[in-house]
């Protein structure tokens, strides 16, 4: 009782907040430090013990691995308080020769909660003492011991957060393992023990750096490398069991944590068999095969590339024609004038990528499992689009002018059309044709995604300044304008005939939008393109009027026609679309009979050791289109595949599936199309360039079937 | 350690690619022979000593575990209290040549003296063949080889895995247990504990 009045007395002599005395062990510096600047009654703070540890000494874990002892703090409190476990933050990996420590260096916090005792007096101050034990290795080890004490003083309100300690403390607690809704189960296999963990938090989890840190230093042997089979619900860890496997023997349970993915979860596994989903995938890639090796430079190099090469894949087919009547339209201009334009359509390419990465960015902070291409996986966005194709066809055809009356029709074509014009074309060419990826753009835009932001729009940034180089170069060419055809009545029809096109791109995204939202929608989009028409044209009727009464007024025919339009549009937005027939898309053709693809699907494939093409498709991706119609579906391809005893599996993104967008991932990509072979046996598959010929497909299932050998 | 981070991250690779193979030692399996050199340049050899009972206890004079249980006369107490029933006992320091912990045969048996060490033997593990057969992690760690030369025992010395000398008192001995169940012609109560310690030190693999 004296000694704690007389520390309540010293205690007093600090004022307002907690206070705490650093002490220096030898090795390492320690301190009680508190989340609060005081406690109140019955409350629960975290005091955390605050280690500085010398460069190259470390401290324990609660399992210290193979040598080693766990840090512990005995405390001192005063009657009616209490003071809880330590928040264990995961430990490292410490290897020592052939063994392997768990544990800490540098700095580190092991938060403790304290609770108050209910009939604290406010406006004392408490004096909480603990007795820290460290043991401290680098080549040799040292015990060290510190006596350590914090005042908190008492509050009637719990008290404001600590300006020094409060965020580390914060920190230290959210990053702790926490407990998950994780299934987990082991059994001996051979002279191994396979752990089979799967649950939602490993849904689309990166793997590759996965560790079970058991909490009982029997169980494994801390030392030797923990084997990794990927499953479509979790993964299946390999460990060499620990003495506590001896003779037969077989532990209650593996409890510990598992450390994947910059996260840490809490588990306990019983003994039986694994749970479903738990392997079955083959162990992940090497990082340098995903093109996880790349830097910045390279990365962007290659985006810069694929956006070069953008240009050329059949991707691009239904912006193709609005490129064209742009182009056209330089003909009669002058060198400065066809400048600006060219450069007003490489800012809105520009800022369409910069836009689209921004958001697509965002969305995967937010935790939403997208990838490339995710804006033509929404319903709203491929009819809205499917509707301004048509407003551009209807256009083309004639029925109504953007922008200038139809006076100067005719006369002065090659000013027609105003900068606006080719920012809105250059915008319209990314978000319709750019989803698809190219040779390299795959890599680099799959790379781009794992990086921090400002990397990652560098890399869009130099994918859009490729997507937009062409063009905009041809206008910087002066023999190459000088060679276009000076405007005339030529262009009246060529711009008529380009119309066409623009009604094929509308009907592609229609097909699309049924795809994803069934039949109903079809009834709808057609109905508000029809609306759409007949706003365009009553738009048309009142240009034409207004060119012949020239009064400059705007008359009701115009104002009836842009409320049509926005009735249209918002008849396509809200309310929401249902779900499509189930993946109309993944229906077999005749020639190449195929199932859809899921990983539990291809998991046990794969088990069975059988060869598996998997095609990772979507129907906005035209690419895809192509090579499905050019290569895959044709005849000595589906032999190829029947003679190699390959079984076709299609993964179709044409809507959002976290899924496929995870396995994506797993291969540095973030788009389609991809193309797996998996050879016969457990070998890693092939991945086929991004532009098919039936011979490279052909080649590469003959080598996949070969392999079984 | 002795040797840097990346030395040990090669060896864990080598040791990793011979995997579950290479499953250390194995209750109520034969016991890995070897052939080591004492503090007195003499050949030991586990061969040599079938029909008697063999302890080998690995310890480091840098280690504190080590010198809980040398300054409070506990490892000698236990070493004679054996040696008095027939059994060997070898005393196991692994340590490289070039390791500030490696001690010369003239240290070692200066050492012996010193402490007062009962020990049939100080064997001079310096290319770490022993530690590595045995997969010895900690310094103590306690092996215990019967009269057929199968392992019977493998682990710590006691269930006290701290350095402070108070921990000793009450301890449950688990090298005592089994050679009492030894004598007594009883299976091993714990044939297989953890052992706890400072960590064997290793010379690299070359």
């Amino acid at each position: 009782m004296m000694r704690w009045l007389a520390a309540m007395l010293a205690a007093l002599a600090f004022c307002g907040a907690a206070r705490a005395q650093a002490v220096d062990t030898g090795h390492l510096t320690a301190e009680l430090v508190s989340q609060t600047q005081g406690i109140a009654p019955g409350q629960t703070v975290y005091v955390a013990l605050r280690q500085k540890i010398q460069d190259g000494w470390h401290t324990y874990w609660r399992n210290a691995g193979d040598s080693g002892e766990a840090t512990t703090l005995a405390w001192t409190l005063p009657a009616g308080w209490k003071a809880g476990a330590f928040v264990w933050p995961t430990p490292r990996r410490l290897p020592v020769g052939p063994l392997v420590n768990y544990g800490y260096e540098g700095e580190v916090l092991l938060p403790v909660p304290v609770i108050a005792a209910a009939d604290a007096r406010p406006g004392q101050t408490a004096v909480l003492t603990a007795k820290a034990s460290f043991l401290v290795c680098k080549e040799i080890c040292v015990p060290e011991d510190a006596r350590l004490q914090i005042a908190l003083p008492v509050t009637a309100a719990p008290a404001p957060p600590d300006p020094r300690w409060a965020g580390p403390i914060a920190k230290a607690l959210a990053a702790a393992p926490r407990s998950a809704a994780l299934t987990a189960a082991f059994a001996r296999r051979g002279q191994a023990v396979a752990l089979g963990i799967v649950g939602g938090p490993l849904k689309g989890a990166d793997v590759r750096d996965a560790y079970f840190y058991p909490y009982d230093s029997t169980v494994i042997d801390h030392a030797k490398p923990q084997g990794l089979d990927r499953g479509p619900a979790g993964l299946t860890l390999t460990l060499v069991p620990g003495y506590a496997f001896q003779g037969g023997a077989q532990p209650k349970a593996l409890a510990g944590v598992l450390a994947i993915d910059g996260k840490a979860y809490e588990l306990t596994a019983a003994p039986g068999p694994l749970p479903a989903g738990a392997g079955g995938l083959g162990p992940p890639l090497p990082k340098a095969a995903l093109g996880g090796s790349l830097s910045l430079l390279p990365a962007a190099l290659f985006a810069f590339l694929g956006g070069l090469i953008l240009n050329l894949m059949p991707c691009v087919f239904p912006v193709l024609a609005m490129k064209a009547a742009s182009l056209a339209a330089h003909g009669g201009r002058e060198q400065a004038q066809a400048r600006r334009h060219g450069l007003a359509f490489g800012a809105g390419v520009l800022a369409a990528f910069l836009a689209l990465a921004a958001a697509l960015i965002a969305l995967k902070a937010a935790g939403a499992a997208v990838g490339w291409g995710f804006q033509l996986q929404s319903p709203p966005v491929v009819a809205v689009l499917a509707l301004l194709m048509t407003a551009v066809a209807l256009n083309l055809s004639g029925v109504f002018e953007v922008g200038t009356s139809l006076q100067g029709a005719g006369s002065s074509l090659a000013a027609r059309g105003g900068l606006a014009g080719d920012v809105f074309t250059g915008v319209l060419a990314v978000v319709v044709a750019a989803p698809c990826t190219a040779p390299f753009m795959g890599a680099a835009v799959g790379w781009a995604l794992t990086q921090p932001p400002a990397a990652a729009l560098a890399v869009f940034l130099a994918l859009g300044l490729g997507f937009a180089a062409p063009f905009v170069a041809v206008t910087f060419v002066p023999g190459l304008l000088a060679r276009l055809p000076r405007p005339g009545p030529w262009m009246e029809v060529f711009r008529r005939v380009l119309a066409f096109p623009m009604y094929a791109a509308a009907a592609w995204l229609v097909w699309v939008l049924t795809i994803q939202a069934g039949e109903a929608a079809l009834a709808r989009i057609l109905a508000a393109a029809i609306v759409l028409a007949f706003a365009a044209w009553l738009l048309g009727l009142e240009q034409r009027r207004q060119a012949v009464a020239a009064d400059g007024r705007r008359g009701a025919l115009g104002l009836l026609g842009v409320a049509l339009v926005a009735v249209a549009t918002v008849a396509v937005i809200s309310p929401p679309y249902g779900q499509g027939a189930a993946r109309a898309q993944a229906a077999p053709r005749a020639d190449l009979a195929g199932s859809s693809y899921s990983p539990e699907k291809l998991a046990a494939l794969r088990a069975d050791g059988k060869p598996v093409f998997v095609n990772y498709t979507a129907a906005w991706c035209v690419s895809c289109q192509v090579n499905d119609l050019v290569v895959l579906s044709t005849p000595p391809v589906a032999q190829a595949m029947k003679r190699d005893g390959f079984t076709y599996l299609k993964a179709d993104w044409t809507r959002r599936d976290p899924a496929i967008a995870a396995e994506l991932a797993r291969f540095g990509r973030a788009g389609v199309p991809l193309y797996l072979v998996y050879g016969a046996g457990g070998a890693q598959p092939v991945i086929l360039p991004a532009i098919l010929t039936q011979g490279v497909v052909i080649h590469a299932l003959d080598a996949g079937a070969a392999k079984a050998g | 350690m002795g040797f840097t981070r990346r030395t040990a991250l090669v060896a864990l690779t080598a040791l990793g690619i011979a995997g579950p193979a290479l499953a250390g030692p194995q209750i109520d399996q034969p016991a890995p022979d070897f052939q080591a050199t004492d503090a007195s340049d003499r050949v030991r050899a586990l061969a040599d000593d079938r029909g008697r009972i063999v302890v080998l206890e690995w310890t480091s004079d840098a280690c504190p575990y080590s010198h809980k249980h040398y300054d409070s006369g506990n490892m000698q107490r236990l070493q004679a209290k054996a040696r008095r029933q027939g059994v060997v006992w070898f005393t196991v320091m692994t340590a490289p040549r070039t390791s500030a912990e490696y001690m010369t045969p003239p240290e070692v048996r200066a050492w012996k003296r010193k402490v007062g060490s009962h020990a049939t033997a100080v064997l001079i593990d310096s290319d770490g063949r022993l530690a590595r057969a045995y997969e010895a992690k900690t310094t103590p760690h306690m092996f215990v080889i019967d009269r057929d030369g199968r392992l019977v025992y493998m682990g710590g010395i006691d269930d006290r895995p701290f350095t402070d000398p108070k921990s000793l008192k009450g301890a449950d001995n688990y090298v005592a247990d089994a050679l009492a169940d030894l004598e007594a012609h009883r299976p091993i109560a714990h044939p297989v504990t953890r052992p706890y310690g400072c960590s064997v030190k290793y010379p690299p693999l070359s």
